[in-house]
């Protein structure tokens, strides 16, 4: 009998491969194409070196007042000038400390399920998640901690969106969770509950629902009780973003097979055992990518109070830019810093939900 | 419990499954009609038909993955009722392979296996990891312990399944077309485990179209055609001699290619 030997592998041939076909195929592969790139690289080359100019070689970077500004280009002077406002709002220069100790902790918070072993993960990990928004709360307020009383009426700036969108976040993700089970329980009320819920907080515009948090919910407290501003807006923020979160779960739920469900329950697991361990993982696993398109708009969100008159980051640069010593057109810079901080937070968003998605890729194709 | 339980053993040989009267409908589509089975402690039931017969519906019905209308199903001594406590003791007992695996794909294949031992019987981490080993030499993958289920080709994961329903010591066995999936090369790896499997007195209940591996293992073979029991008889007399027409019909057409 004659013995099968597979043929060898050869190299690819010389011109598929290498620098210059690369810009061949790519850059002017047929007319329509090259056209197109020489009329971006023109634009490019017409507006590029402007820009550079006017942010970096002609700005004026150090000073403490307008009158610092002398050159043609930005006036960064602005931004350092009011960065303190930007990033804590009011909160008490000798009680900084506190956000700064919060922002690490909540960095932490979310580092450490990258970092703990599984086992640790769930009991210490989550555990922390979850408290986190409480005792960061507690603890910038001051009181529960015999610190200085700091009101929330000084909270502000961009650690303000980071933890108003954190907390709400963290809190949001369980309930969320909750809601899109409820929506495909097999109860009529529980379905029918958290159907309406659902809707109603997608349904309704944020704005809308701000006002109403800032203006309608006290109606629904107890008479003689007022509840913090703050507090209210942290509460339709939790309710918003599980309307659409929910519903983001929905669709992972949608995408687990049947079998799933079957073989968990062939091996006589309880709902809530096959629901936490075998389809919550797999629902995260295919919704990372929609999750982190809410946490993002959600996070974005957040400059609309300045609306109802939170002092968030955007509303604080208003003010700066009000400021009858800083009068002189320093929109662009204010808003270009806004649009900077929030760009490179949600991008950071990015490649972490990039890396959890590597993470769970276990090679599955379903 | 552990796998010394599922030997031949010499005690009286009584109904671990017991059917009788069992319809089913799908919405007004009458699936299972008056169906009637009893299945004695270490027997090996092959079940076979067309597609749409009702076959994997009525084993599913024996560890209530599908509910039925009328009729009663006892397991294990435990009548099945409308209760979850019920229905969890009676899935505790029966094991089911299935036609796609049902691998859990973000588990390591130990994971797999020890899910169900940890979780539902309590068994400390430890006994049940080494029970899992066991299982996987048992169906010679113990080297892919690490693994995920995605890693591994379509014959390996449906011996993971079974490795995994074993590890849950169950009295009986089901298999859903547990090689209808597979590639030809890797139906008979499955097989040589089901045979093994059948040779140590697993209670099992097969719903295949293997009809050679129903001639070498089943004690009896069970055809099924538009929700009914058409023929049972043991495998000899069932591929010699049918009864039935219709049974003749089926046979002549499996049998030609």
């Amino acid at each position: 009998m004659k013995e099968f030997k597979p043929l060898p592998a050869l190299p690819a041939p010389k011109d598929t491969v290498g620098m210059g076909v690369w810009v061949k195929q790519n850059l002017f592969p047929n007319l329509v194409n090259s056209m197109m790139t020489v009329l971006i690289a023109g634009f490019l080359i017409s507006v590029v070196p402007g820009v550079i100019d006017w942010a970096i070689i002609s700005a004026d970077w150090s000073g403490t007042s307008q009158l610092d500004c002398k050159k043609d280009g930005a006036c960064w002077v602005f931004v350092s000038a009011w960065m303190q406002q930007f990033i804590y709002g009011s909160y008490p220069d000798e009680q900084l400390w506190r956000i700064n100790l919060a922002l690490v902790v909540l960095v932490l918070v979310i580092a450490a399920p990258n970092v703990l072993q599984k086992e640790l993960r769930n009991k210490l990990g989550v555990p922390m998640f979850l408290l986190y928004p409480f005792v960061c709360a507690a603890f910038l307020d001051g009181r529960m901690f015999s610190l200085e009383y700091v009101s929330t009426d000084y909270w502000g700036g961009f650690s303000l969106n980071v933890f108003l969108a954190a907390a709400s976040i963290i809190i949001a993700f369980p309930l969320s969770f909750l809601w899109a089970l409820g929506r495909r329980s097999d109860m009529p009320f529980v379905r029918s509950v958290c159907l309406i819920l659902i809707e109603f907080f997608r349904g309704v515009p944020v704005l809308a629902l701000f006002f109403m948090g800032s203006v309608m919910l006290p109606l629904f407290f107890p008479t003689g009780t007022s509840v913090d501003k703050l507090l209210r807006v942290w509460i339709v923020l939790i309710l918003f973003m599980s309307g659409y979160m929910a519903e983001v779960f929905r669709g992972g739920f949608q995408a687990i097979p049947q079998g799933q469900y079957e073989a968990a329950d062939s091996l006589g697991l309880s709902y809530w055992q096959k629901t936490l361990l075998i389809i919550f993982p797999q629902v995260i696993k295919v919704s990372m990518p929609n999750i982190l398109a809410t946490f993002v708009m959600l996070f974005k969100n957040t400059t609309f109070l300045l609306i109802i008159g939170i002092f968030e980051m955007l509303s604080t640069t208003q003010t700066a830019l009000s400021n009858s010593n800083w009068l002189g057109g320093h929109a662009t810079e204010g808003y270009l810093f806004v649009a900077l901080v929030f760009w490179c937070c949600c991008f950071s968003m990015s490649m972490i939900s990039n890396s959890i998605e590597r993470k769970l890729d276990t090679g599955h194709k379903n | 419990m552990s796998s010394e339980q599922i030997s031949p053993t010499s005690e009286p040989k009584e109904n671990v499954i017991e059917i009788s009267g069992l319809n089913k409908w799908y919405g007004s589509f009458h699936v299972l009609k008056d169906i009637n089975l009893s299945v004695k402690k270490g027997e090996r039931i092959v079940v076979c038909g067309p597609s749409g017969s009702g076959k994997s519906t009525m084993i599913r019905c024996i560890n209530r993955l599908e509910e039925f209308q009328r009729g009663s199903l006892i397991v294990n001594g435990v009548e099945m009722i409308e209760d979850v406590k019920n229905i969890e003791a009676i899935r505790r007992e029966v094991g089911m392979v299935f036609q796609h695996f049902n691998l859990f794909p973000h588990l390591t294949i130990l994971e797999n296996l020890t899910l169900g031992p940890i979780w539902v019987q309590k068994k400390p981490k430890q006994e049940a990891e080494q029970m899992a080993m066991k299982y996987l030499e048992r169906v010679k993958i113990p080297d892919q312990a690490l693994k995920f289920p995605g890693q591994l080709s379509g014959g390996q994961q449906q011996r993971v399944a079974i490795a995994r329903s074993l590890c849950m010591s169950p009295q009986i066995m089901l298999f859903d077309e547990p090689t209808s999936a597979l590639d030809p090369e890797m139906i008979k790896e499955v097989l040589d485990v089901m045979v093994e499997l059948a040779d140590d007195g697993m209670t099992m209940i097969c719903v295949t179209h293997e009809m050679g591996f129903a001639k070498k293992v089943a004690d009896r073979v069970i055809f099924m055609d538009a929700g009914e029991i058409v023929e049972e008889n043991e495998p000899n007399e069932f591929f010699n001699n049918p009864q039935m027409d219709r049974t003749q019909l089926f046979l002549s057409q499996i049998l030609e290619h």
